[in-house]
Formats: C-alpha cells, structure tokens, sequence
C-alpha cells in the first residue's frame, strides 16, 4: 500500500484529467510491485511505497556530449521534457501527442485500441497518470533516413525525484529511421525514473533502434518499449544494459501483420550491487512473421540478473518462425541469473526454438589458452569479450558498434580488475 | 633439460602416476607408449599445469626450474608445449588474435618488447608457409567447427609459432587418417633442431613410422616399466603390451 502522504503529494502537484485519474487510482491501487507479483518476482520496488518522492521533476538544461559521427538530428528528453535541438531532417516532424491526432483523426481509434499486455505493470498506470501531452516523432511516408537520430533521454533532480517520461514514435509506410538513445542521468539523488516508448511501425517500414543504458548508481530505471508491427514491416531492437543500480526493460513486440521479421538483441552487464531484468514479449497475432530474440549476459560482482522471454503464437498466427536464445556467464562466485523462457503456442503449422544457458567459463578453454602463454586475466578477457562480441557485431553502424563496444569492454574489464595488454 | 623424479599425481583420492622418473636432452625425441589408462595423458597434463591433478610426491625440473611451482602460462613461457588431445574450442577467437595475446604475453615475460603488427604478420606468413596451413583457417575462430584434422594441423601450427624448447604431443596421432598423420608428422620432424626435445604420447605405433623416437618408455598403471630404443615400439607393434604386462603381474 502506498503511503496517504505520497498519494496526497502526486495529487497536489498535479491537476488530473478523468482518464489519468483513473490510471492514478490503478496505480495507487497496485502500489509499487512487490516480489509476491509474478513478473517481478527478482526485481521487488517495494521499497519505493516507502520513498518521499518530488513529484514534480526540476526543469533542466543539459548538453550531452555531441559524438563524433554523423547523425541527422538531436532530440532531447530531459525530465520528461522532449524537444529537438537544433532542425530536424525533411519528412520528420516533432510534435505533442495532442496536435498528431488532430492531425491524424482516423489514427486515433487504432491506437486506443492497440491492447499492450499491461497485466502487473502499475508503473506503466503511473506514468500514464503523470504524463500530459507528450512529444510523437512523426516520420512521414516514405522519408528513408540512413544517417541515426540520436536521442539524450537524461533524467536529474537535486533530491529524490520521480521522473515520469514518454514518447511516441510514428513511422507511416515506406520509411526508415535509426534511432539511437543514450539513456544517462546527472544526479547522486535517488531518481526513479519511469520510460514509456511506445513505436507505431506501418507497412513496409524499418526501424533500427538501439539503446545504450549508461545511468548511475543512484538511479532506478523501468524502461517500457511497446512495439506495434504492420504488414511487412523490420524491426532490429538493441538493447545495451551497461551501468544503473537497477534496471527493467519491458520490452514488447506486437506483431498486427504478415511478412514482418522482429529481431529483439540485448546485452547486460551487470557488476556489483546493480540488478538488471529484461521481460521480453513478442506476440504474434497474425501469420508468416519471423522473430528472433538473441539476449547474452555477463553478470560480475554479487550482481542479479533475470530474463523472461514470452512468447505468444496467436491461433491465427500459422506459420509463425519464433527463435529466442539467452546465454549468460556467471563471472563472479557471488552473482545469480533468473532466466524463464515462456511459450504459448496456440497455432499448428510453426517453428519455435528456445535454449536458455548459465555457466562459467570454460575450465578447459582457460587452461587452454593459458598453456600457450596467455595469462589467466588475458584469458578470461579474450573469452568475455568474445562472448559479448556476437551482440555488439549485429550492428550495422561501425562507429556506434565501435563505441558501445569500448563502453563495455572497459564496464567488464573494471568490474573484474581484468586488463588485455 | 627436463628432469623427472619419483613423480606421483593423484584425481581426487585416485593416485595415477605412481613415481616417474625420465630424463630429456635436448635434441631428443622420446615416445611414451602404454595401454589405455596407464597414464600416459596424465603425465603429458602434469607437465603443462593442468589443476585437475595434484602432484603429491616427486620433483620436475625444466632447465634447472621447479616446473611444478609454475602457472601453466609461465610454463609455456619458459619454452614448454602441449599439444592437446583434444583441442578446445574458444569460441569467437581468431587463431590470429589468440596467437597475437599468447606470443605478447610470453615476449613480456621474457622482459621483450611486444611485436608490432608488422613484425607479427610477417613471422606468421613464414609459419603458415612452414606447416602448409591455409589463412582462412586461422582468421576463423579457434578449433570452432575445426575437423579433427584442421584442429591438429592448428596445433603443429602453434608450437611452430611458439618455437618451443620442450614440445609434448598428447596422442597427436588419434583421429587423424593416414595424410592428416602425414602431415602433421612433417610438420613435428621440420621443427625439430638439436636445441629443442619432443616427447611423443601416442598409443599406437603408427606414429612412429613418421617421427623416429631416440627413446621408448612403456609406461604401466603409472609407472614407467620398460624403455628402449626405436626396436621396442616395432616390438610391441608385433607383440602388444602382454608379454611386458604379465612379465610384471
């Protein structure tokens, strides 16, 4: 139960519309999730209920590093705030949820009706509650942009601060984006910070999305991704979990089309005291897709680890190709993986795969290695490194794939003590 | 060079080498030949490092070093080899990379400068040359989806890069038909010099036909029983270990 003060204070600092306050009650209902939930069995909030949280996040100002390569355009969420930096390319447009659907009437009925499985998800209630009017990247028909749009999710506070954030992005037929997103935080405050990202993929259209999930110690981070596919759209998501106290990923496909191929990437690597969960869902609803889900974990420290990879193959979904592989190396005597692959098949004619491992390193590749010279620290490098490598090399983009690698080299190698010379 | 004496190892509670003693010189190629579980793969582990075994009694010195007291890695650096059994397979490590670590590492033992790519890529060609290895073998990752051929090929390959004083070859010979064993014999014969030894761990005679031994130890539940010249593998070719076995029972 949360506490009468927390509840009071959300409502003080917030004038609600009928639906929010609806969503508010859900959520205050709910409460945070406790371990007793199912889906969040490894990964409790039940501390939060207890939290004095600022509801109201400070506004702010901050410039990331701009990267050295190419990218088409800077968009910034920064508290809950979306705004672009700077022009946006031609065809992409960035506007309040409340103009898009002015501007697309017929739209609106589809998305109220898209269905996400929220089931145990009384954060995704409360940022609906908290969130007014936020920003949608409109992609229009047939706008293929090869160079990424790089997006600074950043949240902050100078005490502990609930964020609450959420965007929309729109790709209408025929288009084609990158989307990198540097998810960062500047603050030695608690911070909860609460991410919705719902993605709206037409017919034919192909999206590249890529998040680098680098935030400190002092942050809790539930990012929600809901995907919604149509007809022969592609869809490559990536996922790079490298530094927060505690980070979720709901990450959901939700397959409305034939021909579409989902490919779902992630890496976590977890070190001391920071806790990293993944709840994938992809839903197939209709028939001839493919979707592929290659999740790979290092876990170091006395880190925890979970993943839950739900599958759902629809009764109309004939024909469904679903391959889900998650492969973790235990680097650490004191670290623990939760891994549940789930399944519901309710169609004849598919091919489904799923294999889930957890284990050391080899004993006998080390020893291995080591009677050619190379020392045990090198040893155990070279295999973690080519161990995550297999993620990393599945994106196109060298210059991104070249500093997410750096980045994670650098997270394994500190958090083991490990050095290549 | 290597000097073993009364060596005893056990696994677990299970003692297997029950006091070895072999002397090796350089320029010497000595074959240990047995029936199966007699030792032989044990010996050829202790040597290496392997942590599986714990060596309860005796002594092995390398060049006047306590081999025993060493890493595996350092071992290797000192100038030992083992060719395996069965290579392992490291999955997402070129050939190329994991030379490139282990001939670097070795160099910083030794208190060398690492090599330069230039100076590498160079030492590798004349190697691959050398043993009549392919480059798309060793841009792949090692031993990974390797025949057991290529992985023994990959093995000779290494020790030529590693230009052991002391290479041991754990039952080189096993898997491999008669052109694999061929080549992998030429490759052996071509890097020996009267600076550095091999010890041949093989079953079977077949090997012997290729690489011609200086000495034969018949090694029996742990202990060496009988040794010889080039004479004594012919003789157990045509006879087996019988007549040495119940000599001894």
């Amino acid at each position: 139960m949360l506490e009468k003060t927390l509840v009071d204070s959300i409502k003080q600092n917030h004038s609600l519309t009928q639906a929010k306050q609806w969503a508010l009650e859900k959520f205050i209902d709910k409460g945070f999730p406790t371990s007793k939930w199912e889906e969040w069995k490894y990964a409790s909030l039940k501390h939060l209920n207890e939290h004095h949280w600022q509801w109201s996040p400070e506004t702010l100002s901050v410039n990331l590093p701009k990267p050295a390569w190419k990218h088409s355009a800077i968009i910034q969420t920064l508290n809950g705030n979306t705004h672009s930096e700077g022009a946006l390319p031609q065809g992409i447009a960035l506007l309040s949820v409340s103009e898009f659907m002015a501007q697309n009437p017929t739209f609106e009925s589809v998305w109220k009706a898209r269905n996400p499985i929220l089931d145990q998800n009384s954060l995704y209630d409360l940022n609906e509650a908290l969130t007014s009017d936020y920003a949608v990247l409109w992609v229009k028909k047939g706008v293929k942009i090869a160079v990424p749009l790089l997006h600074h999710y950043v949240v902050s506070g100078q005490e502990d601060t609930a964020v609450q954030s959420k965007i929309f992005i729109y790709l209408e037929e025929d288009s084609e984006i990158t989307w990198f997103e540097q998810q960062r935080s500047e603050s030695s405050h608690a911070i909860l910070s609460n991410y919705v990202q719902e993605i709206w993929v037409s017919k034919n259209a192909h999206l590249t999305l890529i998040k680098d999930q680098d935030l400190q110690q002092s942050i809790t981070h539930v990012d929600h991704t809901f995907i919604f596919q149509q007809e022969s759209s592609l869809v490559d998501a990536f996922t790079f979990s490298i530094n927060a106290a505690y980070l979720r990923n709901n990450l959901h496909f939700y397959i409305d089309g034939p021909q579409v191929v989902s490919n779902l990437n992630g890496l976590y690597v977890p070190g001391e005291d920071q806790l990293m969960d993944t709840h994938s869902v992809v839903d197939h609803r209709m028939p001839h897709s493919e979707s592929n889900e290659l999740y790979k974990g290092v876990l170091m420290g006395n880190a925890t680890g979970v993943f839950n990879g739900k599958i759902f193959v629809r009764p109309d979904a004939q024909k469904t190709n679903a391959f889900q592989s998650c492969k973790n190396v235990l680097a650490s005597d004191r670290a623990t993986m939760n891994t549940k692959p789930q399944l519901e098949i309710w169609a004849d004619d598919v091919k489904c795969s799923h294999g889930t491992t957890t284990g050391q390193l080899s004993d006998e590749a080390l020893f291995y290695m080591r009677s050619r010279g190379i020392s045990k620290a090198t040893a155990q490098t070279l295999l973690l490194l080519a161990f995550v490598q297999q993620v990393i090399d599945k994106l196109a983009h060298a210059e991104i794939r070249a500093e997410l690698s750096k980045k994670i080299v650098n997270k394994i190698q500190a958090s083991l003590g490990l050095t290549l010379s | 060079m290597l000097s073993v004496k009364n060596l005893h190892a056990r696994i677990g509670e299970k003692e297997i080498l029950k006091g070895i003693n072999l002397e090796v010189h350089a320029g010497e190629v000595h074959a240990i030949m047995g029936p199966n579980g007699s030792g032989k793969s044990t010996l050829a582990s202790v040597l290496a490092g392997r942590s599986d075994y714990e060596v309860s009694e005796g002594s092995v010195e390398f060049f006047g070093k306590d081999l025993l007291d060493l890493s595996p890695e350092a071992r290797a650096a000192e100038g030992l080899f083992l060719a395996f059994q069965y290579p392992v397979e490291i999955p997402g490590v070129s050939t190329t990379n994991f030379m490139k670590s282990a001939i670097n590492e070795i160099r910083s033992y030794r208190g060398q400068d690492p090599m330069d790519a230039v100076q590498f890529l160079k030492m590798f060609k004349e190697k691959m040359a050398y043993v009549n290895i392919d480059q798309s073998l060793l841009s792949r990752a090692l031993n990974e989806g390797f025949s057991g051929g290529e992985k023994k090929r990959n093995e000779i390959f290494q020790m030529a890069v590693l230009e052991p004083k002391l290479a041991i070859l754990d039952e080189t010979d096993s898997g491999l038909d008669i052109d694999a064993l061929r080549i992998v014999a030429e490759g052996v014969n071509k890097l020996k010099t009267p600076q550095n030894a091999t010890i041949l761990v093989t079953h079977y005679q077949r090997l012997l036909d290729y690489i011609i031994p200086d000495f034969v130890h018949v090694l029996y539940k742990g202990k060496i029983v009988k040794s010889g010249n080039k004479d004594l593998a012919l003789e157990l070719e045509e006879r087996g270990y019988d007549w040495i076995i119940s000599a001894l029972d």
